[in-house]
């Protein structure tokens, strides 16, 4: 009776243990996971922060590009203006060198 | 046995062949106008010359001449150009809009507006269209007749010159100005004071001709001021250029009518086509001028078989670019393309063109301005280039800019009149430059250490 009540039990303990051992290695195997995938995160966020970095760096730079061209664009037309109001001053004064 | 052909075959195929050559010679033909144009457009040369002065009037035209175009070389102003074709400076300039009249790029093809509408005036003796400002000489009769056209300067708006009909009174040669009370004035005010008369020369602003009208006080005459031509710029007579008044003056008796008018749109007729020129008009022009053009033009519609293109008519009268463009066929077939200009070769040297005598180290200079902009400093001295009598001014290009220079003259009393005339007429304060101290620049009394323009 008594041998059969211990092989009982050791029926009964063996797959206990089994499965306890089987739960221990996934679970190292879920934090290894976990932290691989904790680390891409990381280096994704990394990634993602260096990105936006690099695209607010790239928008302050095509801004200060088209705000250089603007004020280029500006200058250029100021001195557009600027000369062709010395040449309509100019033309003036020869018209009225032209007088007896 | 003799086989009889059948006649009606024989026939039909002689037609056929018939049929077959003439679609080919026509062919033939096409392909040859096709070689003629293209040879043409290859191997053409510009002209040497241009017809810009005297010009036949077909009985029933009324527009004459051609349009033109040349290429400008280095150092070319629009005056220079307008001056040796015959033209004045107003009518360049609104054929070429957005050129720079003194200092226009070499290479540019530049439009010579050598085609003109007649006036709607009698054509008989002289006839003056003030918004053109161009005169016309018509001579011999109603089966064949000829126009001389010239270019004219024309009254300011304060002082215009009159319109309505008046004759050729009297002509003189080296005649002398007497200096109207009214110009003396305006000298004085600039600190100008000016002789009660001006005998023949250089200074002399009626040139070696006139002709005086039978309205008192207006004449048209020549000038010592050429670059004026196209301008409003006289107190009411009409100048011409020295060259123009000498052959208008040997070519028309006294007495011979002279009709001013104003007329800055114009309609007219060539070869079955309706051509209209706007012109900008004078200030002081009648504001009905425009309304009595578009009701001409209705009449014309109505005859005519075809349809006015109204939008184009406003686009000639906006643009007012000086020159006849075609608006209406009359005719069945007729072309109304406008023409293509005739190319017309840079001549050598164009006439009449200031001349810059070489500079030499003893002689006197004026330094009329201190610049950094090379366009300006080119600008600047082709003006004074131009004053009447002329002014000889070159660009001296130095590291930091330009300097306009004036001169040389051969002492300090021609230097000083250069400074007072730059003072007076540009409002420029020369600094004259005195051979014996070289590089030290030394005022003039009464004007300032600067070389800036006002």
């Amino acid at each position: 009776m008594k041998k059969g009540l211990l092989l009982i039990s050791l029926l009964l303990v063996f797959p206990i243990t089994m499965i306890g051992c089987a739960t221990t290695s996934e679970l190292e195997k879920v934090e290894a996971q976990q932290k691989l995938i904790d680390a891409k995160a990381d280096q994704a966020l990394q990634d993602a922060q260096a990105a936006k970095a690099a695209a607010d760096a790239a928008k302050l730079k095509a801004d200060d590009a088209t705000a250089r061209a603007e004020n280029a664009e500006k200058a250029a037309m100021e001195r557009e203006r600027i000369a062709d109001e010395k040449a309509k001053k100019a033309d003036a004064a020869f018209q009225k060198s032209m007088k007896k | 046995m003799l086989r009889i052909p059948d006649l009606s075959l024989v026939s039909n195929r002689l037609r056929l062949i018939a049929l077959c050559v003439f679609i080919l010679s026509l062919q033939g033909c096409a392909v040859m106008k096709n070689i003629q144009d293209k040879f043409r457009h290859v191997t053409s040369h510009p002209d040497k010359e241009i017809e810009k002065i005297d010009f036949p009037v077909a009985k029933g035209e009324d527009v004459i001449g051609r349009l033109a175009v040349v290429r400008l070389e280095k150092g070319d102003t629009l005056p220079d150009i307008a001056r040796h074709f015959g033209l004045g400076i107003n009518a360049i300039s609104a054929a070429n809009p957005g050129v720079d009249v003194w200092v226009p790029e070499a290479g540019e093809r530049i439009i010579l507006p050598l085609s003109f509408i007649l006036p709607d005036a009698p054509r008989k003796g002289l006839v003056v269209n003030l918004a053109t400002m161009r005169l016309f000489h018509f001579k011999g009769d109603g089966t064949s007749m000829v126009v001389s056209t010239y270019p004219v300067g024309v009254g300011t708006e304060e002082r215009p010159t009159p319109t309505g009909q008046m004759r050729v009174a009297r002509k003189a040669t080296r005649p002398t100005w007497h200096v109207p009370a009214s110009i003396a004035a305006d000298h004085r005010k600039k600190g100008d004071i000016l002789p009660a008369e001006v005998p023949p020369g250089p200074k002399n602003p009626l040139g070696e001709y006139a002709l005086y009208l039978s309205k008192s006080g207006y004449l048209i005459h020549g000038t010592n001021k050429p670059a004026s031509i196209g301008l409003q710029a006289t107190n009411g007579c009409m100048r011409l250029y020295p060259e123009n008044v000498k052959k208008l003056f040997n070519d028309t008796p006294v007495n011979t009518p002279v009709a001013i008018v104003n007329q800055p749109y114009l309609i007219g007729q060539r070869n079955g086509v309706l051509y209209m020129e706007a012109h900008t008009p004078l200030e002081n022009s009648d504001a009905g001028e425009l309304e009595k053009m578009h009701a001409k033009l209705r009449t014309i519609e109505k005859k005519s078989a075809g349809t006015l293109d109204w939008k184009k008519v406003k686009e000639v009268q906006s643009e007012a670019r000086g020159i006849p463009v075609p608006i209406l066929a009359m005719r069945q077939g007729s072309e109304t393309e406008a023409p293509e200009p005739l190319e017309v070769e840079h001549p050598d040297a164009l006439y009449g063109r200031p001349e810059i005598p070489e500079l030499k180290l003893k002689a006197w200079y004026v330094l009329a301005a201190d610049v950094r902009d090379e366009i300006e400093a080119r600008r600047l001295a082709a003006i004074i280039n131009h004053q009447g009598p002329q002014i000889p001014a070159r660009v001296i290009a130095r590291d930091s800019g330009f300097r306009v220079l004036a001169g040389p003259f051969n002492d300090a009393g021609e230097a000083g009149d250069a400074v007072k005339r730059l003072k007076y007429d540009l409002d420029i304060d020369g600094i004259v430059i005195d051979p014996a101290r070289k590089r030290q620049a030394s005022p003039l009394p009464g004007t300032a250490h600067r070389t800036e323009r006002r």
